[in-house]
């Protein structure tokens, strides 16, 4: 019967909560054992309503919908894997494969407790893996929009798995313009120049970019262009990310209409010419070469001792961080890249990011505080696509709400 | 074709045969055989009509796309394989499906609006507030199991057009003929690309007389022999028979070459003469007479 909707499954009858691990804006995240013979472990995302203590149903917030649909469409070895949906209660449950791990957590392992630079051959394969998935997602249609470290999972067998499609949309012929729909989009730090300069005719080549934003962060241990988000003012007049470019120029230089041919049809292209004059006036402009040496340098990575990404490396990672969007490589020409190809059969990307590297990583931390899936409650607002993830604001957070 | 559909959700769980087909709405029936016999219902395809025309009422003066009320047929059409449908108020489901088509197809409408709409238009059985929608989404959503991209024959028509071009008025019949084939089970039973070659195919058979959305069943007669003997071509002995000989010889040279399932064109083919056929039956207050006995009778308004 219709009057009275009531859920056919039941999270509680098939999964036992073991933990929350994390919370966002949609809900919150929690570890599960599979009940009934189900050994595996999970992850269940679960939606709350938009206003707290909702008795009635309100309808469904339009990306909770888009990413219970992309979920379910999507099946790939370097995407997270969808294991079911449960609606009940007026709640959503994505079920989700476990990943122990995310690139975030391994960065920050990694400057924190070892000091030690990432493998290079770790960081072949993590791209790798990263690019298959994205390629993939891509012929689907599917734009991600929001990747970014936490938003790569990386299991105990060294898989990598696109995570987290809250912000992903089909970009086939969109009846509006993909602009009128999000206005802000990808966390500040991956965010594609065409994006902070405004188009608003963006394509997948957004992806690309933030990849080229992750391999630089793999190799150096710290977001390559750390900016500032200049906050919407109250009439919700979406501002000029004028630091987040001022730190992209500060690393790539400044870009020319000669490389980039739309560039002068930006919106904020006269910003951008205001910007680029105080900067050559102090001279703060550099090549990704500069970058690039000093990288290699302070995380001693050398040719000579098997560890580096080479040349093919540099090559690479300048393809994606190009700044005209129809000139960055694609997924399928960055997996077909010499960096990838190149050399001999312990040159090639493995399946495996941690190989032979005898790491120990820390577990995926989890909180007992919060084991009741079907009571806690959280605040539940709107998702508005800022930022939320920086190194240390996450355990802070995870104290603080958990 | 987007390489997408083959590995689709929409290919792989909701694309059936036949008898398939057939099989699971004889089981739920036959679950629901005393309800079944006390409520008859018209033919499914006039039931369809019904809801088309209510989806178009609730969307027009919302300014809904074509597509997004295309999407909103299907989740009606798959959830009715899944629960009888005198055990729901239709036009609550209705109102439901349009809701959640337009967020999926990024045209999304408040749920208040959508509900005031309703209200408006079928004020002693639509659904009474935006909660009954809220809730109704999620039945909707739990018997699709959660699989709600769909595609549809327009994308792959403007695809095929670039190896075989319709005029303005082909294009414009093609695109009518797609929008009734959702009054159908093809949607259930072929892939996009079958569908809309058929609407092409008779689009330019059928081209100049038709004035209205409507085809004759008679005129797709004719296509359909046309496909088998181009010489028999309606119009072939009117003013600019020739032009239109050589116009389906082109055609036929096309589908020759586009190696594309002739046996399920034909089907698609008849499916839509059957659907021609039997439109002329079409009696709104009949359809909305007999919903409205069981919706009565069992409560389900309420």
């Amino acid at each position: 019967m219709l009057s009275g909707y009531t859920s056919k499954k039941r999270v509680n009858e098939r999964y036992r909560i073991i933990g929350f691990i994390s919370s966002g804006t949609y809900g919150r995240v929690y570890k599960a054992q599979g009940r009934n013979g189900e050994t595996r472990e999970f992850a269940i995302k679960k939606f709350k309503p938009d206003k707290e203590g909702e008795v009635q149903y309100t309808g469904i917030s339009q990306s909770a919908i888009r990413e219970m649909a992309l979920c379910t469409e999507l099946t790939d070895p370097n995407v997270i894997h969808t294991v079911e949906i449960i609606l009940e209660d007026k709640c959503i449950f994505i079920v989700f494969e476990y990943a122990e791990h995310d690139l975030l957590q391994i960065i920050h392992y990694h400057t924190q407790q070892s000091r030690k630079a990432i493998a290079a051959k770790a960081i072949k394969s993590i791209l790798w893996q990263l690019l298959n998935g994205l390629l993939y997602l891509h012929r689907n249609w599917v734009m991600h929009r929001d990747l970014k470290p936490a938003n790569i999972m990386v299991t105990k067998a060294g898989e990598v798995k696109i995570g987290d499609l809250g912000l992903a949309r089909l970009f086939y012929k969109p009846l509006h313009s993909l602009f009128t729909g999000d206005k802000v989009v990808v966390t500040i730090w991956y965010r594609a120049p065409e994006l902070l300069l405004g188009s608003r005719h963006y394509t997948p080549a957004v992806d690309l970019w933030a990849v080229g934003c992750i391999f630089a962060e793999l190799l150096s241990l710290r977001p390559i262009f750390k900016g500032e988000e200049a906050k919407m003012d109250s009439k919700k007049i979406v501002p000029f990310q004028r630091n987040q470019m001022m730190k992209i120029i500060e690393v790539l230089g400044m870009p020319t209409k000669e490389r980039w041919p739309l560039l002068t049809a930006m919106q904020e292209y006269a910003q951008l010419q205001a910007l680029g004059s105080t900067m050559r006036s102090s001279g703060r402009t550099r090549t990704l070469k500069d970058w690039w040496q000093t990288t290699m340098q302070n995380n001693q990575y050398s040719p000579g001792q098997g560890n580096s990404p080479g040349d093919e490396g540099r090559d690479l990672l300048q393809g994606l961080l190009e700044y005209d969007p129809q000139k960055r490589l694609t997924a399928e020409q960055a997996l077909q890249h010499p960096y990838f190809t190149a050399g001999g059969e312990a040159d090639k990307p493995s399946k495996n990011c941690f190989g032979s590297v005898k790491i120990e990583y820390p577990h995926r931390r989890v909180s007992q505080e919060d084991n009741d899936i079907r009571t806690s409650s959280v605040p539940g607002t709107k998702r508005s696509g800022l930022p939320d993830d920086s190194l240390i604001g996450r355990p802070a957070k995870r104290l603080k709400e958990g | 074709m987007a390489s997408s559909y083959w590995d689709s959700t929409q290919r792989r769980n909701w694309t059936y045969t036949k008898p398939e087909l057939a099989d699971i709405r004889k089981k739920l029936e036959d679950s629901e055989r005393v309800l079944v016999s006390q409520y008859p219902l018209p033919d499914r395809r006039l039931l369809s009509q019904y809801f088309a025309q209510q989806l178009q009422k609730l969307g027009k003066p919302l300014s809904v796309r074509q597509q997004a009320l295309a999407t909103a047929q299907i989740y009606i059409r798959r959830f009715y394989t899944k629960v009888e449908i005198r055990r729901t108020n239709p036009l609550l489901v209705v109102a439901t499906a349009l809701y959640l088509a337009c967020k999926m197809e990024e045209c999304p409408q408040h749920i208040r609006l959508l509900s005031a709409e309703a209200n408006h238009n079928w004020p002693d059985f639509g659904p009474k507030e935006p909660s009954r929608i809220g809730e109704c989404e999620f039945a909707l959503i739990a018997e699709m199991n959660s699989q709600l991209i769909i595609h549809h024959p327009y994308r792959s028509m403007t695809e095929l057009q670039s190896s075989f071009p319709l005029s303005q008025e082909e294009n414009n019949l093609a695109w009518n003929i797609i929008n009734d084939h959702y009054l159908t089970d093809l949607p259930l039973l072929h892939a996009p690309h079958l569908i809309a070659i058929t609407a092409m195919v008779l689009a330019v058979v059928l081209r100049p007389q038709q004035s209205t959305h409507q085809v004759h069943a008679a005129n797709v007669a004719n296509a359909l022999q046309a496909l088998s003997n181009p010489k028999a071509a309606p119009g072939a002995n009117g003013p600019g028979g020739a032009n239109i000989q050589i116009r389906i010889q082109k055609l036929i040279t096309w589908l020759a070459e586009s190696s594309a399932d002739i046996e399920a064109i034909v089907d698609c083919t008849q499916e839509l003469i059957s659907l021609y056929e039997v439109w002329d039956q079409y009696n709104e207050k009949v359809c909305r007479e007999q919903i409205n006995r069981f919706v009565k009778g069992k409560g389900l308004e309420k």
